[in-house]
């Protein structure tokens, strides 16, 4: 089962070594990649394995964990694993969950009418909230203001938008939604850029170049 | 290393670090470039500041401020992208995905803390239990002033609880965190332990009334000032700018990975209250971070402050022979 969604996490791929380079040149040419803080590495005959902890921000391998490098027949085939990978795509379903924790919350928050800490017992009684005269009025401009030309603020409406109204400060569940998108489209990058500079890595390194 | 005297205290002895304007570097490349660079910072300001005192009632909103705080990021990582400070500091897909992880955990799960237990909901209750009246003579002033007070009440009262997160190791084990990252970009200000970036958000700016429009001017304040503290754009600020407000040089050092350099430069917009304070810093550093800059993976950044106050509870009254203090890091 796990061999049919591994690629999420997983970026193979294998890249042609120059003719008459030998496995043990390629590694030898490959060996600088893997000297960073926090990796380490082994090499045994064809095979070169390494793991990473903490990798540097700019260590160029630094989205990977661990990883198997292989020649064979004068080819490169290379089989890594990234845990960044795999938890930036399964991000979304944080966010989405998020999302439902806040509908859940606003739900549950509704029956009471003073604000969050509220949220038990029987619905308070609809006491109108006696308004300081000062906040029906339109507010006070000052003189300055006015003759620079800002615009008169609106009569206020609701108590500071503090209450349930269009200027609710309860928390919305759109900005996980969007999170939730934005990390569909991070991990979609990701999977294609990470195993496009990852080739091109392997590839100038056994060029030499 | 030998480090510099600055005040009286020797900063940089522990990792480079740059003191003194005349040191730092200045963009390089022709006139239009250097034009750009120098007039950005303060153009933003004020075209911000005007947008927000002219606009109409109909669009000057907070969802209006949501869309040019976004806009205004995107534009900052493209001069990131043109005109990086350091190549060290160059984003990467993994460090773009972790800081906007946290960008997400700021527009969700702190938002949520913040419904519960937030400093609006502790003023609510404060001023409900005193029978208090939120301060309505504020919306008589001049709007550029509530708004430049609203945002100062804000960052004296950060400065101070940065500093106090700096000094006292209950507050630094969640904000410590922040200071494992190793290089500087326009989500930085978003990395960090949930209980830090909660923390940091308290203010007592709800006992005040005042415009709306003032608040959102507020807004631009921070938007437009604080963002410069973490971004990997070289900058020629103006001499005033980096007198009065704080910059990625200031913030740079405050990240760096020498300990007395990390002990300066703690307000997020404003450096002249570091200036009245006597902790304000001028310089620039390039190597950041704790523990000679290692990464902290997100997993660990989640449960490290609890994972670390509970190592020192055990060395301290543990029955275990007492193991040697480390110093409380920076």
């Amino acid at each position: 089962m796990l061999r049919y969604i591994d690629w999420i996490w997983h970026i193979r791929g294998e890249v042609a070594l120059p003719a008459e380079q030998s496995g043990e040149e390629a590694f030898d040419l490959l060996a600088p990649l893997f000297r960073q803080t926090g990796t380490s590495y082994d090499r045994y005959q064809d095979t070169l394995t390494f793991r990473k902890k903490d990798a540097a921000a700019q260590d160029k391998m630094s989205v990977f964990d661990s990883g198997v490098l292989r020649v064979e027949n004068s080819v490169l085939r290379y089989d890594l694993i990234s845990r960044a990978l795999l938890y930036c795509f399964l991000a979304p379903l944080l966010f989405l969950g998020f999302a439902q924790a806040i509908i859940t919350i606003n739900d549950f928050q509704k029956p009471a009418a003073h604000g969050p800490a509220h949220t038990a017992g029987p619905p308070a009684k609809a006491k109108p909230k006696p308004k300081p005269a000062a906040k029906e009025a339109v507010s006070p401009m000052n003189p300055i203001d006015k003759a620079l030309g800002a615009p008169a603020p609106d009569k206020p409406d609701g108590d500071d938008g503090d209450e349930e109204g269009p200027k609710s400060k309860k928390p919305s569940p759109t900005p996980a939604y969007v999170f939730a998108g934005i990390f569909v489209a991070l991990y979609l990058i990701g999977r294609v850029l990470e195993d496009r500079l990852v080739r091109s890595l392997f590839r100038k390194a056994v060029a030499g170049t | 290393m030998n480090g510099v005297l600055v005040g009286k205290r020797i900063i940089g002895a522990e990792a480079p670090v740059t003191i003194g304007w005349e040191n730092i570097p200045r963009v390089e490349g022709g006139p239009i470039k250097q034009f750009i660079f120098t007039w950005f910072q303060p153009t933003m300001l004020f075209a911000m500041l005007a947008f927000w005192f002219y606009a109409p009632n109909s669009i000057a909103k907070a969802s209006t401020a949501i869309y040019i705080g976004i806009g205004f990021k995107v534009l900052l990582l493209a001069l990131e992208w043109v005109n990086p400070r350091f190549a060290s500091w160059r984003l990467t897909w993994k460090e773009l995905a972790t800081d906007l992880f946290y960008v997400g955990l700021g527009y969700t799960l702190i938002r949520i803390m913040n419904s519960f237990i937030g400093s609006g909901v502790m003023i609510k209750a404060i001023q409900h239990a005193m029978h208090w009246d939120k301060a309505t003579w504020f919306t008589g002033l001049p709007l550029l002033v509530q708004a430049f007070l609203i945002s100062f009440i804000f960052d004296f009262g950060q400065y101070w609880m940065h500093r106090g997160m700096h000094n006292w190791y209950p507050l630094w084990l969640p904000h410590s965190v922040h200071h494992y990252i190793t290089q500087l970009n326009i989500n930085k200000g978003a990395v960090g332990n949930p209980v830090e970036l909660f923390l940091i958000g308290l203010g007592v700016g709800g006992f005040f009334d005042f415009l709306p429009r003032a608040a959102l001017m507020a807004g631009a304040f921070g938007l437009a000032i604080g963002t410069y503290q973490h971004i990997n754009v070289r900058f020629n600020s103006p001499r005033w700018w980096r007198f009065l407000f704080n910059t990625t040089e200031h913030h740079s050092l405050h990240h760096s990975q020498d300990f007395e350099a990390t002990r300066s430069n703690y307000a997020g917009s404003y450096i002249f209250i570091d200036r009245m304070f006597g902790t304000c810093v001028d310089g620039e550093a390039e190597l950041l971070g704790l523990e000679g800059g290692r990464r902290m993976s997100i997993r660990e950044q989640m449960t490290y402050p609890f994972t670390e106050g509970w190592k020192t509870m055990k060395e301290k009254y543990g029955r275990s022979a007492p193991a040697p203090m480390t110093e409380p890091a920076e």
